[in-house]
C-alpha cells in the first residue's frame, strides 16, 4: 500500500488500556486557560517516567464551557484507576488552583465512575470553602488571594487507550520533521485524542526493557535508530536516515484510529519513504491498529 | 403512562385549598384515578383533587398545574423528585420542605416559598424552585439546601435563618433578608437592604454565579442579561450574629 509514493508497511500499532479523565479549564481569556493547561500537561509524556500521560485535546469557545469563558480541554490518563485520582489531585492542586482566573470542570459528567478530586482539593480552603450544587453537580468554591477557585467536586473516569502510534521513516531529518508537523496539524483539531509528547512528536521511541541494563523498563528503540543500522537487527529501510514517532492517547479505539489515519495521510509528503508502527508482537497490548486497515475506509 | 400529568383547574377557587400532597413524585407513581382521589382540604373541609381539577395523563414524572392557584397552599410541599410546572400563580408554602425535583412557577408565589413546616427548623433541603413572578414573605426561610430563583420582587424576611443553599433574587426585597443565616448565599441583582450584622468583604466576580446563570438559561430558558453573568458583586459576610459563613452577593455592575 502506498500514499503519494510513501509505503505504508503491513504492520500495526499496539496500544494499552488506560484510565482517562477529561478536564475542562476555563480562564478570563484563552491565554490563562492555556497557561494552566500547559502546566497541567507538562512532564506528562509517558507513564514510564511521568506516572501519567496528558495533553491538550482542544481549545473551547466560551459558548462550549460551563461558565461561558474560553477554555481548554485536557485528556489525562494513567495505567490504573487508583492513581488517576491521585495524580489529578497533585496536578490540579499545583497547576490549575494556582493559576490566575481559572476554574476547573469535569469534562466527562456522564461517566458513572467518579474521582473525588475537587472534594480533596477543597481542604486548601482551610474550612472557609463552600460548596454549591448547580444542575445536580456539586462544585467547590475555594477562597484564594485572587478571589475564588471553582472546581467540580468529582471528575468522571472511563477507560481509554494509550500508546497508539505511527513512525515516520524519512530520507532526512528535515523531511521527517516536516511530515511530523503536518501530521500533528491534522490530528490537533480532532476530538477524543491527544499527543502527549513535545509538540506531539517523539524522537526517542523505546523498546521494552534493556539488552544491557536489567533494571531499566525502557531503552532506545535500536531497531528504528538509523545510527545503529549497521550493528543491530534493524528495521530501518535503505535510504532512511531519520525516524520520528507520533504517540496518541485517546478515549476509545475509534478516536485513535481516526486520528492515526488523518495523521498518516498528512505525513505522506516528499522525502518520506515509509510509515510504520511500534508493537510488541501483539502480546502486550489489547488494542491493535493495523495501518492498512485504518487507512482503508470501510465499504 | 404519559409524559406529563396535567391538572387543569375547573373553576376559580373562592375558598382556601390546602393541597399538601400535590407533588410531582406522587403523581409519577399514580394512575389518573388515584390522582383524583388525593386528599385536599377546601375551606377547611376534606375534599379530593378530582373535585377541582380536570386530570389528563398519569404516571409521569412531570406534573403541570394550570390555573390561578393563588388560594391553593402547600403545592409541591415535601416533594422528593420530578418536575412540577405551574402555569399561573400559586399560594403559600409552595415547595416548602421539599427535598428534590424542580418547581417552575410561571406566575407569583405566596408566602413561605420553599420554607419550613410550622415548628420545623429546616425548610427546603434540596431541588430547585424558579418563580417567574414575585414571591411573598419568608421565601427561602430556613433553607437547608437547594436553589430558589425569584425573577420578580420578594417580600420581607427572604432567606431568614438560612442554613445553606442559594437564593437568587432578580427584583427587590423587603426588610430582614438574610437575617440569622448560618451559611448559604443570597444573590441579589438589585440593591438589597442588609442586616447590620453583615460585613462587607470585597467586590469580585464569583465564579460559581456564571455557571449558575448559564445553567438557568439553558434549563429554564431564563433571559439573564450578560451584565449579570460577567458582572462584579459586592460580597457581604454574615450573619455575624450567627455562624457568619453565609453571604449576600449584590450585583454592582
Amino acid at each position: 500500500m502506498e500514499i503519494r509514493g510513501v509505503t505504508i508497511e503491513d504492520t500495526f500499532a499496539e496500544a494499552f488500556t488506560m484510565h482517562a479523565a477529561r478536564i475542562v479549564i476555563t480562564g478570563r481569556n484563552m491565554r490563562w486557560a492555556r497557561e494552566a493547561a500547559l502546566k497541567l500537561t507538562g512532564f506528562a509524556t509517558s507513564v514510564i517516567g511521568c506516572k501519567c500521560e496528558a495533553g491538550i485535546e482542544r481549545e473551547l469557545p466560551a459558548s462550549d464551557t460551563p461558565d461561558g469563558r474560553p477554555g481548554v480541554s485536557v485528556l489525562f490518563l494513567t495505567m490504573d484507576a487508583d492513581s488517576l485520582g491521585k495524580r489529578l489531585i497533585e496536578r490540579l492542586g499545583q497547576t490549575v488552583l494556582t493559576c490566575p482566573t481559572t476554574a476547573c470542570f469535569d469534562g466527562l459528567p456522564k461517566a458513572p465512575d467518579r474521582l473525588t478530586v475537587g472534594k480533596a482539593l477543597r481542604v486548601f480552603g482551610d474550612g472557609f470553602q463552600a460548596s454549591k450544587v448547580i444542575g445536580g453537580a456539586r462544585y467547590w468554591r475555594i477562597p484564594v488571594m485572587e478571589g475564588e477557585f471553582l472546581v467540580s467536586e468529582s471528575f468522571g473516569r472511563q477507560t481509554g487507550v494509550g500508546g497508539g502510534n505511527f513512525l515516520i521513516l524519512a530520507g532526512d531529518a528535515d523531511a521527517a520533521l516536516a511530515a511530523a508537523e503536518a501530521a500533528v496539524g491534522a490530528i490537533e483539531p480532532m476530538e477524543g485524542v491527544v499527543l502527549p509528547f513535545p509538540g506531539g512528536v517523539v524522537r526517542s521511541g523505546s523498546k521494552v526493557g534493556s539488552k544491557r541494563y536489567k533494571k531499566l523498563l525502557a531503552t532506545t528503540n535500536d531497531a528504528f535508530s538509523p545510527t545503529l543500522r549497521a550493528i543491530t537487527t534493524t528495521a530501518v529501510p535503505d535510504g532512511v536516515n531519520c525516524v520520528l514517532e507520533l504517540v496518541l492517547d485517546g478515549l476509545d479505539d475509534a478516536a485513535i484510529s481516526a486520528a492515526m489515519a488523518a495523521g498518516i495521510r498528512a505525513a505522506c509528503i516528499d522525502g518520506v519513504r515509509a510509515i510504520s508502527a511500534g508493537n510488541y508482537g501483539g502480546k502486550l497490548g489489547p488494542h491493535h491498529f493495523h495501518l492498512r486497515r485504518i487507512l482503508t475506509p470501510a465499504s | 403512562m404519559s409524559e406529563t400529568v396535567t391538572l387543569t383547574l375547573r373553576s376559580a377557587l373562592d375558598r382556601d385549598l390546602v393541597a399538601l400532597g400535590l407533588t410531582a413524585d406522587r403523581c409519577a407513581a399514580a394512575g389518573a384515578k388515584q390522582i383524583a382521589e388525593l386528599p385536599v382540604f377546601y375551606g377547611g373541609q376534606p375534599a379530593r383533587v378530582g373535585d377541582f381539577f380536570a386530570i389528563q395523563g398519569e404516571r409521569a414524572a412531570r406534573l403541570l398545574l394550570v390555573g390561578d392557584l393563588t388560594r391553593a397552599s402547600g403545592i409541591g410541599a415535601g416533594m422528593t423528585g420530578g418536575d412540577l410546572v405551574i402555569e399561573g400563580h400559586v399560594g403559600r408554602d409552595a415547595g416548602a420542605w421539599m427535598s428534590g425535583g424542580t418547581i417552575d412557577i410561571h406566575g407569583d408565589a405566596g408566602d413561605n416559598l420553599g420554607g419550613a413546616a410550622p415548628g420545623a427548623s429546616r425548610g427546603m433541603t434540596g431541588g430547585e424552585i424558579v418563580v417567574r413572578g414575585r414571591a411573598g414573605t419568608d421565601a427561602a426561610a430556613s433553607l437547608r439546601r437547594g436553589l430558589i430563583v425569584i425573577a420578580g420582587d420578594a417580600g420581607d424576611r427572604m432567606g431568614q435563618r438560612m442554613i445553606a443553599g442559594s437564593v437568587l433574587l432578580c427584583g427587590k426585597t423587603g426588610r430582614g433578608a438574610g437575617r440569622w443565616i448560618k451559611r448559604g448565599s443570597i444573590v441579589s441583582l438589585a440593591p438589597i437592604e442588609r442586616p447590620a450584622t453583615f460585613r462587607y468583604a470585597c467586590t469580585y466576580q464569583p465564579p460559581h454565579l456564571s455557571v449558575t446563570f448559564l445553567y438557568l438559561r439553558k434549563r429554564y430558558g431564563l433571559s439573564i442579561d450578560h451584565r449579570y453573568v460577567a458582572g462584579r458583586y459586592a460580597r457581604y459576610s454574615g450573619d455575624l450574629a450567627e455562624l457568619g459563613k453565609g453571604e449576600i452577593l449584590e450585583w454592582v455592575g
